[in-house]
């Protein structure tokens, strides 16, 4: 996390980051059996920590993430985490199997250390 | 016994501050050596409606192609080579397929064809390459980049003749893919579509209008604001994110950065599609034109998004997904003619130029 700069004149200056996003975004996707079902943005939350304390414990579910942005229709959100805690969260996700007695999972679709980056995926793009 | 689980992900982000007016700027150099963009997003604050000028720009863009199937070895078609290759600048790229998991092709602007295969494909292929960098251990993937406009590589050629054996008798590499010229535009690539089944496609412009944001105080002369701060809040408002949090807030404690000031209106606008960075390089022009004229807000900001599978990144760099496959760039300029780039890959692909 060392920035290197370098100066040649007053007006022009650069600076390299390397590592040193404070945070990491996650796109991700609820798969449900019965697709019927539908959650709220709360839900949602609750549903995440209770995994991260099913895997970790109650210090797993103190971990600090945000939800960013949520579509009920499609069950697709942006989560954002601490770079340290990407790894837990990632994992916990993962190990999501069951929601209310039926089998689901959590698709992670796009993780990024820049937030610009989950609106511009180039795998999107759809041309009949 | 406690696992460590939280390794630091890898990221970089390098920012430039400089002028336009400065002759020694490299903006031009830069962000042409992103040559295969997906898409533009403009932000423009206290703006209702974009400029005639301004939307003139972003409606020019020129065209693209898709063709479904091709053969690989199509490229190598001297009537095109002549038309295209020889002439101006291609841009093409495999479409559909992914760097992780599939076999990938760039033509670039500068007649170098470039493979990115599996160690299979790269076998049957039998032509030199090297071993990908991102390779672990095991060597699972391969790079095979061929000037197309080498003296070797003229129809004919005794190069040219290896290539061509290699990719119609032996690895038979098949894709849909995604065609652009310069500036000869479709036309120049007729002698290769018109054997083909293809479609031509038009960037798709979306405007959105905004109100009431929240928006960073942001000054030329300084980074008055955390360049990743600063990304994120640019997110945000290109994601649609609601700021209207505290750190109270149980599901999101996502604020504007400070200090923040607010804005009435904003214009949002994007471009999607195989977008050349000569259409990009117009569309900065018009937006200093844009900011010469007095208003409420003195700066605008532009990012461009590379394709994620594109088989390379900055120049002629190998590119890889490891998480994100990330490469943009965000442009912000001020009236006062100064700007402030900043550049991100992923924290193994090449460092930006």
């Amino acid at each position: 996390m060392k920035p290197a700069e370098k100066e040649e004149e007053s007006v022009y200056k650069r600076v390299v980051l390397k590592n040193a996003s404070p945070y990491q975004y996650m796109k991700i996707c609820l798969v449900l059996e019965d697709e019927s079902t539908r959650l709220s943005a709360v839900e949602l939350k609750l549903f995440i920590i209770s995994g991260l304390r099913n895997l970790y414990g109650e210090v797993g579910a103190a971990l600090n993430f945000d939800l960013l942005k949520y579509d009920e229709d499609t069950l697709t959100a942006f989560l954002r985490v601490t770079s340290r805690g990407l790894v837990k969260l990632w994992s916990s996700l993962t190990l999501l199997g069951s929601y209310q007695n039926q089998a689901c999972a959590f698709r992670v679709l796009q993780v990024s250390s820049f937030l610009l980056s989950l609106t511009g995926n180039s795998r999107d793009l759809q041309l009949d | 016994m406690s696992v460590d689980v939280s390794p630091t992900p890898q990221s970089l982000l390098v920012c430039d501050r400089s002028s336009f007016l400065d002759q020694k700027n490299r903006l031009n150099s830069q962000v042409e050596q992103l040559r295969f963009n997906y898409k533009v997003s403009l932000l423009l604050p206290e703006c209702g409606s974009a400029p005639s000028h301004l939307d003139s720009v972003l409606n020019s863009f020129s065209s693209f192609c898709v063709i479904r199937n091709l053969p690989i070895y199509e490229l190598l078609d001297r009537h095109f080579l002549e038309s295209a290759v020889y002439h101006g600048s291609v841009y093409g790229l495999s479409y559909g397929t992914r760097m992780d998991e599939d076999n990938c092709v760039a033509l670039m602007p500068n007649g170098r064809l470039s493979l990115s295969l599996d160690k299979d494909s790269y076998e049957l292929l039998g032509l030199q390459g090297k071993p990908s960098r991102f390779n672990h251990r095991t060597r699972i993937r391969f790079v095979v980049s061929i000037d197309l406009t080498d003296s070797n590589m003229a129809p004919g050629g005794q190069g040219y003749l290896r290539l061509l054996t290699g990719l119609k008798s032996r690895l038979q590499l098949q894709t849909d893919f995604l065609l652009s010229h310069h500036p000869g535009g479709i036309p120049s690539l007729q002698p290769l579509l018109s054997r083909f089944e293809w479609s031509e496609h038009k960037p798709k412009v979306v405007h959105r209008s905004l109100t009431d944001l929240a928006c960073p105080v942001l000054t030329s002369d300084q980074w008055s604001c955390d360049p990743h701060s600063f990304l994120e809040w640019l997110g945000a408002v290109d994601a649609d994110i609601s700021s209207e949090n505290s750190s109270s807030t149980f599901l999101s404690s996502w604020v504007c950065p400070e200090p923040q000031r607010p804005v009435s209106q904003a214009l949002s606008v994007s471009v999607c599609g195989l977008l050349l960075p000569q259409d990009l390089h117009r569309l900065t022009q018009a937006l200093r034109g844009y900011l010469e004229q007095p208003r409420l807000e003195s700066w605008a900001s532009m990012t461009v998004h590379g394709f994620v599978d594109s088989v390379v990144s900055w120049g002629e760099n190998e590119h890889r997904v490891h998480r994100g496959g990330h490469n943009f760039y965000t442009l912000l300029m001020f009236h006062n003619h100064m700007y402030h780039l900043h550049l991100a890959s992923e924290a193994k692909d090449s460092c930006p130029p």
